[in-house]
């Protein structure tokens, strides 16, 4: 009589491991690439690493979500405490399949979903600069997550729902090329939806309402709506886009604010013509009300 | 003489609305008073962006609006004043009042600097409203939100 249900148990337990596993991609050519430091540096600054990671990669910082309280790790290249030693495949499987070394899932409070649409050669090229900074010894805590969200292998659930390594706007293959190298920006290592679109509430982007705004993921205030509706950057010319990324001014010269203060000033240092692509890119967008 | 006229305009504010509610709405003074800062930011950016002509006398009147506000807009967030929602201040004003009131003698000192430079030409306005613009920066970064 027990043995129905147990067996019915024991299938979907593993069903779940199946469905949960970790995965890692195929073999890849990472062993062909050549790295790039130079490129490597401006793949960094456009990742705003540094605004989560701290200038010197220590990590520490604590985010507080809905979800629990996430610590920011060490990924400076010291062997025991960051990220020192690791392959580029590691490295890679951590930044686009959003999977450690040891094999275990991380939480989407690191951007990989939208570092998924990195090339393999930015990948390549950005672990090489940051190997090249100064390890730095910090053992960070780990995070403090409520039931349900405390089970990591869920994370391999919710992967399979809302990974998606593909570009959310579609460009015709004759696109611009400074718009194509805006949405790669814009959609890859900026991570600008991560905050700025809103989500639902397992914490899946809503791809439907792409860059229009978001509440704070820390509970104050809201990521701005960025498409070019009135509720958004309509009013704002690709000047003014570029020099609010350059310099941190709205065009009625308020200054940038919260979070966005650090992103604008790595913003900063990538050359003139990724800050206007990244302008032509929002420009580009499908304009949306804030509801 | 703006002073003055700053003073007697906060005064006024508070005589025109009903009492009691003006002294429980300092959320709405600060708002005003931050909206004549940004109002006199304006001129300023434009000057920085080669948008409007340099004008001495209009940086040095938005300097001192700007320092009229920051000698009296510490008042206006008394404890247990936290709105948020559409109110951009955030809670880290009240929980770190010590680091908030730091910010806002860096913007008095930095309007002290940039008056006392008395700039006469667009190149010496750009390190004087520089670092007031500075200020202003990582003071939003620290105790407001995000947001249109």
């Amino acid at each position: 009589m027990w043995r129905k249900p147990i067996l019915l148990a024991l299938l979907l337990a593993a069903g779940f491991f199946w469905l949960t596993r970790p995965q890692t991609p195929g073999s890849h050519d990472l062993a062909n690439l050549t790295p790039d430091v130079a490129n490597g540096e401006l793949v960094f600054h456009a990742a705003s690493c540094a605004a989560c990671h701290g200038e010197d990669l220590r990590g520490g910082l604590e985010l507080a979500s809905p979800f629990g309280l996430f610590r920011v790790p060490n990924i400076s290249p010291d062997a025991e405490t960051g990220i020192g030693g690791w392959t580029l495949g590691e490295f890679h499987n951590a930044m686009q399949q959003g999977v450690s070394p040891a094999g275990r899932h991380y939480y989407p409070a690191f951007p990989y979903t939208s570092y998924a649409r990195m090339t393999a050669q930015d990948v390549a090229d950005l672990k090489a600069y940051i190997d090249q900074q100064t390890p730095v010894q910090n053992l960070v805590a780990g995070h403090e997550l409520a039931f349900p969200w405390n089970i990591r292998r869920g994370i391999g659930l919710w992967k399979r729902r809302y990974l998606d390594p593909s570009l959310r706007s579609l460009l015709a293959d004759d696109a611009d090329p400074v718009l194509s190298r805006g949405r790669y920006l814009a959609e890859g290592a900026g991570h600008c939806t991560e905050c700025h679109t809103a989500r639902d509430r397992f914490g899946g982007i809503l791809r439907q309402r792409w860059l229009a705004g978001a509440p704070s993921l820390d509970g104050e205030g809201a990521a701005p709506n960025i498409t070019p509706h009135a509720d958004g950057l309509a009013a704002w010319s690709l000047k003014d886009i570029t020099y609010y990324l350059e310099k941190g001014f709205t065009p009625d010269f308020d200054t940038v604010g919260g979070s966005m203060v650090k992103v604008q000033e790595n913003l900063a240092r990538l050359p003139a013509g990724d800050l206007e692509a990244l302008a032509v890119y929002l420009k580009s967008l499908p304009p949306q009300s804030n509801n | 003489m703006l002073r003055t006229f700053v003073c007697a305009f906060v005064f006024i504010a508070i005589c025109s609305t009903p009492f009691a509610m003006a002294a429980e709405d300092p959320a709405e003074q600060r708002h005003e008073l931050m909206e004549d800062v940004g109002e006199a930011a304006k001129p300023l950016g434009e000057m920085l962006k080669a948008e409007r002509e340099f004008d001495a006398a209009t940086a040095m009147k938005s300097f001192q609006v700007m320092q009229d506000v920051a000698a009296v807009i510490g008042d206006l967030f008394p404890e247990g004043s936290y709105v948020g929602g559409e109110e951009k201040a955030k809670e880290t004003v009240w929980s770190d009042r010590e680091g908030f009131n730091q910010k806002l003698a860096e913007f008095s000192d930095a309007l002290a600097v940039a008056m006392a430079a008395d700039p006469q030409s667009l190149e010496a306005l750009e390190p004087a409203a520089g670092n007031v613009f500075k200020v202003c920066k990582s003071c939003h970064e620290e105790y407001r939100t995000p947001g249109e």
